[in-house]
Parts: structure tokens; sequence; C-alpha cells
């Protein structure tokens, strides 16, 4: 009996400990991470002019679906996210599968050269993209372009608002391939060469044993991926922001508005325009609970059969 | 467990978008805790935020020294931010009612100037009595006035001319009287000769920027909103005319389409236009490229074809604001009041280093004024400009010109297209406004 109040105080005591140990860290998560997230909610339901602050409920949401900027920012955000999540995922599952292959050699300067943009600095890159790509003929990539015949005329890549979004696009692919790159080759270290011999002799070719084996043994990576992917891309903002003429005082963001994403339009409604910080902060709400969704659909499309592990 | 795990993780992400939101309160609590309470022999420390290290922060240099020289015991800090950043400051500051952070003067662009005034009530000083207004030009003390009080100094003017390459004008024929006094049908007119002579474009126009519509608004005492602040789009006549022009020079190919400040900068400096069409503020970057000494005039801009539009405008330009929970405050006005509403002297200086106008009137008959100046072919441009000055309709912008510029050019690709008419187009604006300003 007396034995067992003794491991009983001993692992009070040690309990003790152990909350003491993690009590800073849990009221900084308090102080800087569950009191914001609250406090922008009570703030979503309120209208602000600047200090003018009073409690509308829900009103700020219903407002969201009348308002054509807002659906125009949602737009843009979801054709970056329908068409440039899977190129660059694709991209570099590819990549990540050819620069797993043993017969290849100096593997690291490739792996590390890929991998090299996703250090850079998020508004560096996107400046020196603006440089590149800009509309006259004498832009880099349009005299590039043009010298080796393929394009006549200069394009307008940053004055026309479907080349922009090109050119957006074109950027986050730059910056984000070699980065998911990374997740996809660390993950292959764990699938068993034995899977492939096996193929081998069963006379599968590399496209077969990609689709067969890589992709379904890869299936956790690729929801990871896809999902933090998604993620970032409805958080999208410094690409649009700094490849815009004008940067934040431009008057619009991107030509005819066609690169205002959903981050970008939090930051006009706050410091741009007459700041209303509570319609902005139901905004930021609107890309939590798309994220959410998103989220919840993913990881059903990738079925539950990873549970085992 | 993986996927409990991984669960996690992304929930925190997901909520790292609500939170990223209140970032900037951090960098923008910064405070300085210093600033003295005696008044009487005018000491303490004064903190201005500016933006423009060659132009408004240079300037306030100046002032700086010249008040220390009879006020040796008042410290001025004058922090130089980029405008973005500036406002993003204040604009956390002022709303989240901590006053610890905030400068004692700080310089708001006037577009902005109601923006400020109406939002946070309170916040800024209310000069009226203060300073004399009567010297400064009417525009300006108009613009920052809200409800009978007058908050600012009226400082830098934004006058706008129409600069041009006398070279360029005389191959296609032109003399400068000429240009004096014209339309905007007769500025493309010139223009196209101009492109046909010399193969150079008449102007350069970046399809994405406000500015060209600003300026032939004002020409005509029309803005985006009527005198009571509500939208004016669809029914204003002065804007549809406005808009028309700026499609016919977008697509008529007497413009070089440019991309941003510097594309436009390097547009006439490498020689490729004929002319420039802004404040007088842009009078600094056309001289930076001396090479062109001499080959440079300025009119006064061209007006619209419309009952009422005059030869002259405004294209933005700025003013100081003195915080009300300054704990130096009236150090502070009187700092602004004895440099920037006295002192004329100061006003030849900063023309002359800087290029430029204040809108201070008497200064306006000194000597700087009258000086010649070599680069544009020994033309009097300042007395010029400050003759253009007086003539600038006055008007209130209104506290949401950013809101209605982008709700208009949200549609710009449509309209240069002909997707959309004009007419159609303002309908869709004005709609889109009257929602986002609600």
């Amino acid at each position: 009996m007396a034995e067992v109040t003794k491991s009983n105080s001993f692992e009070k005591t040690q309990n003790r400990y152990g909350w003491f140990f993690i009590s800073f860290a849990l009221i900084l998560i308090v102080i800087f991470l569950l009191y914001p997230i609250v406090y922008s909610f009570y703030l979503s339901t309120t209208e602000t002019k600047g200090m003018v602050q009073k409690f509308v409920g829900f009103s700020n949401y219903a407002r969201l679906f009348k308002d054509p900027m807002f659906i125009k920012a949602l737009k843009n955000t979801f054709i970056f996210l329908i068409i440039q999540v899977p190129i660059m995922l694709f991209l570099s599952l590819l990549l990540a599968t050819i620069l797993n292959d043993k017969s290849i050699k100096f593997k690291g300067i490739f792996r590390t050269g890929i991998f090299l943009p996703a250090v850079t600095s998020l508004v560096a890159y996107t400046i020196l993209f603006k440089m590149m790509f800009n509309s006259g003929a004498d832009g880099m990539v349009n005299k590039a372009l043009m010298s080796m015949h393929i394009i006549k005329e200069p394009i307008q890549w940053l004055l026309d608002p479907f080349w922009s979004k090109v050119t957006v696009m074109l950027a986050l692919t730059w910056r984000w391939t070699g980065y998911n790159m990374i997740f996809f080759l660390s993950a292959m270290q764990n699938i068993p060469d034995e899977l492939y011999e096996a193929a081998e002799i069963d006379g599968a070719n590399k496209a077969h044993q990609f689709w067969y084996i890589t992709v379904p043994m890869l299936k956790p990576t690729i929801v990871f991926t896809t999902v933090t992917s998604t993620i970032g891309t409805l958080q999208l903002f410094d690409e649009p922001m700094n490849l815009s003429t004008g940067g934040p005082s431009g008057t619009t963001t991107g030509p005819g508005n066609s690169l205002l994403t959903l981050s970008v339009y939090i930051y006009n409604l706050c410091f741009k325009y007459t700041p209303k910080f509570g319609y902005a902060a139901a905004v930021s709400y609107v890309i939590v609970i798309i994220a959410a969704i998103l989220t919840v659909i993913e990881f059903k499309v990738a079925g539950d059969n990873n549970e085992s592990k | 467990m993986k996927k409990v795990i991984s669960l996690l993780l992304i929930s925190v992400m997901l909520f790292s978008t609500t939170s990223c939101g209140k970032k900037a309160d951090e960098s923008a609590s910064k405070s300085d805790k210093e600033g003295t309470e005696t008044q009487a022999e005018k000491s303490g420390k004064l903190t201005i935020w500016a933006w423009d290290p060659n132009f408004n922060v240079a300037i306030m240099n100046e002032a700086k020294t010249r008040y220390q020289k009879d006020n040796p015991k008042v410290e001025i800090e004058v922090v130089d931010l980029a405008k973005a950043d500036l406002e993003q400051k204040l604009h956390t500051n002022l709303a989240s009612g901590v006053k610890e952070g905030l400068p004692d003067i700080v310089l708001i662009e006037d577009y902005n100037a109601q923006k400020f005034l109406k939002s946070y009530p309170g916040a800024f000083a209310d000069l009226t009595n203060k300073i004399n207004y009567k010297d400064f030009a009417d525009y300006k003390v108009s613009l920052m006035t809200l409800d009978g009080k007058t908050y600012g100094v009226p400082f830098d003017s934004g006058v706008a001319g129409l600069f041009y390459r006398t070279d360029y004008l005389e191959q296609a024929g032109y003399k400068p009287e000429d240009l004096n006094n014209i339309t905007w049908d007769k500025f493309i007119e010139i223009g196209k000769k101009v492109k046909e002579k010399t193969g150079k474009a008449m102007i350069g126009i970046d399809p994405n920027d406000g500015g060209f519509i600003r300026i032939m608004l004002q020409s005509a005492g029309q803005w985006y909103f009527d005198k009571d602040g509500n939208p004016n789009l669809a029914n204003n006549a002065v804007l549809k005319e406005a808009l028309k022009v700026f499609k016919t020079i977008y697509n008529s190919g007497i413009a070089k389409v440019t991309n941003g400040w510097d594309e436009g900068c390097k547009a006439f400096n490498s020689g490729d236009v004929a002319s420039v069409i802004s404040g007088v503020w842009m009078t600094g970057s056309i001289k930076a490229e001396a090479s062109q000494s001499g080959k440079w005039r300025v009119a006064p801009i061209p007006r619209l074809n419309i009952e009422g539009s005059v030869n002259a405008s405004n294209l933005g330009g700025s003013s100081w604001y003195v915080l009300d929970s300054s704990k130096n405050k009236d150090v502070a006005i009187d700092f602004l009041n004895s440099i920037y509403a006295k002192d004329n002297d100061f006003y030849q200086k900063i023309l002359v280093s800087n290029g430029a106008v204040g809108t201070y009137i008497p200064a306006q008959s000194g000597s700087a004024y009258s000086q010649p100046d070599e680069f544009f072919s020994g033309q009097k441009v300042y007395s010029d400009f400050s003759e253009w000055m007086k003539k600038i309709p006055p008007i209130n912008y209104g506290q949401y010109t950013y809101e209605a510029d982008s709700a208009i050019f949200a549609l710009m690709p449509d309209i240069f297209s002909n997707k959309l008419s004009v007419d159609d187009a303002l309908k869709k604006a004005e709609d889109q406004l009257k929602n986002q300003i609600k």
C-alpha cells in the first residue's frame, strides 16, 4: 500500500515539474496565438472605421457575398490554387524521381541547385522577377524569347491581366518546386528497393514503376505537400503585391486587379483604404474556413488507408 | 498517430492566417519614451515621420537646423520610412489606441488627409487658430479642413505642368507658343505629328496609374465624389470625358506604355518620350538627366474640352500634421509655425536645393522663384508654376480617393479593349465603390 502512495506522489511531483516546464510555452501560445485568434474573431463581428467601432454580428460575413472586390480576390486566389499547385507538385515529384535515380552523377549539386530558390527572400526574388519580366522589348525574358524567334512582339508580362497571372505562377513555381521536392526525396528513401526490383523482373518499365510504386508509396507525402501548398496559396501575398505596379501604393494590384488575392485584399482594407479592421478580420476568417474545408476534402480524397501506420 | 500529428500541424498553420494580421502591431509599438514637460523655454524631443529621403526628409532636416538655431534645447529626430510603411504604422498605432509609439509630427499625403481625420477623430491637433491659413493656397487648406476645423500645416504643392522636349517638338513643327493653354484633343493631335516626324512617343502612360485621371478631374474642379462626399462616377460628365481622353491616348499609339515609377522615369530620361505631364515635384527626376539640359520647357497642362476646365491642376502633394497625443504638442506646433508658416528664406532654400514648391504664398515673390533655369531653356519655371498654382480649383478629395481609383482601374483593361463602354464601366465601378465604402 505504502509503495503505491509513494509512486503516486512521485508521479505527482513529476507532473508538477512537467507542467512547470511547459507553462512558459503555453503562456506564450495563449498570448500570441490563442488571444489573437479569439480577438480577431470578435473583431470580425464589428464594423470599424479607424477608431470608430460598433458591434454588428455577422453582417460583415453577409456583406462579403455582395462585395465584387472580394469575389474577384477569391476568384484570383482560386485560379492560382487550381492551376499552379498541381503543376508545381507534379514537377517536384518528377524532379525528385529523377534525382533519386542511383545512376545520376553529381546528385548533390543538382539537389542543392533546385532547392536553393527556397532559401531566397520572397521580396528579393519577386523584385528580380519584376525586372526580368519587364513588359518592354528590353526586358530580359522578352529579349531572350525574341532573339530565339519564339515571339515577334514583346509580351506584356505585367501589363496584361492574363500574362501577369502567368508571371506570378512562374515565379511561384520557381520558388517552391525545390522546397516540395525535398519532401518527396526524403520520403523516397523509405521505399524499399525490392519493390522496384520485383517490378522490373515482372517487366514493368520506368513509367509503370513511377505510377504504380512511387506515387502510391508517397501518398502521405503528397497529401502533406498538397495541404501545405494549398494553405500557402490561400495566403499568397508577397508575390502579387511586389509584382504589381507601384507595389502597395499602386492604384490596382496588377492590371485590372488581376493579382488581387485575399491576403492583398486584407492589406488594402487595413492600410490602403479607409481602415476597416473588422471587415478585414472577416475576410481572414473566410481564408481559415476555406483552408479547413479544402484540407478535409484533400484528406478524404487521399483516403484513410494510411491509418494503420 | 501520424495523422493526428499532421492534423495538429495543419490546424496550427491554418490559424496562423488569422494571427498574421497582428504582426504589424508589435513592430509598430517601438516607442520613444523621451520627451520632457517644460514648455516655457521650448525644450523636449520631437519625433517626425516622413518618406522620401531626397525630398520630404531632407527638407525637414533643413527645417530642423533652422529651428534649432533659435531653440537649441529642442531635440528633433526625423525618421525616414517608406510611404506605405509609414501609413501602415500610423494606422495600427492609432487604431490600437496606444499612444506611445506615435511620433509628434507626421507627413500625410493630401489624398489621404480626410481619411485619417475622419477615421481617427481627436487624433490630430486642431490648428485652426494657431496657423495663419490665409498665407496658403486655397485648395491646400480646404483639403485638410473637417467640420470647420483645420488640422494640418500645408507643405508642398503638386501643381501640375506639361514638361516637353523643345527639340522633338521643333522637329514636328511646333513652337513653345503652340503648347500654351491647349486642350487634350490638341495635345493628342500634336502627339500624332510628333510620332510621325520623330518616331518618338509623345508621352509615357502607365495603364495602372490614376494620376492622369486625377489631374484631369481637378482641372475641372471635380472629383470622384460630389460635395457631400457621395460617389459620383456614373453621372460625372468630367470623369467620362477624362476616361475617354485616357483611353484615346492609350490606344492612339502616341504613348509609350510603362509599368511603375522606375520605367516611367526611364522613358523620359532616355529620351523615348517628348513630354511628361505630372506634378512640379517631377522636376527633380527630369533634371536628373543632365545631358538633356536646355532641351526642356514647361507649359500649362492641357484642359478638358468641357466647360469649367482650366489649364491648371494638381497631382499629389502632402502636408504636416501634429498628433494630439504628443507630449510636446506646443513645441511641435511652434516648430511648424515658425518655419513652414513664416520663414520665407526657408522656402527659397528648399526650392533651390530640392525643387520643392511650397504652398506658402508670400514665399513665391522671393528671389529663388524668379530665377531662370538653364535646364528649362532659361524659362522662369518656378514663377510659372506658382502662377498656375493660384488657379488650381479647390476641391474636397473626401476620404475614399484610393477606393475610387481602384474601382475604376480594375475595369481599365476592359475599357481599353472595348469590352466595356466608358458609361457601363462607370456604372459598374460606382456600384462597386458604394459597396466598398458602406
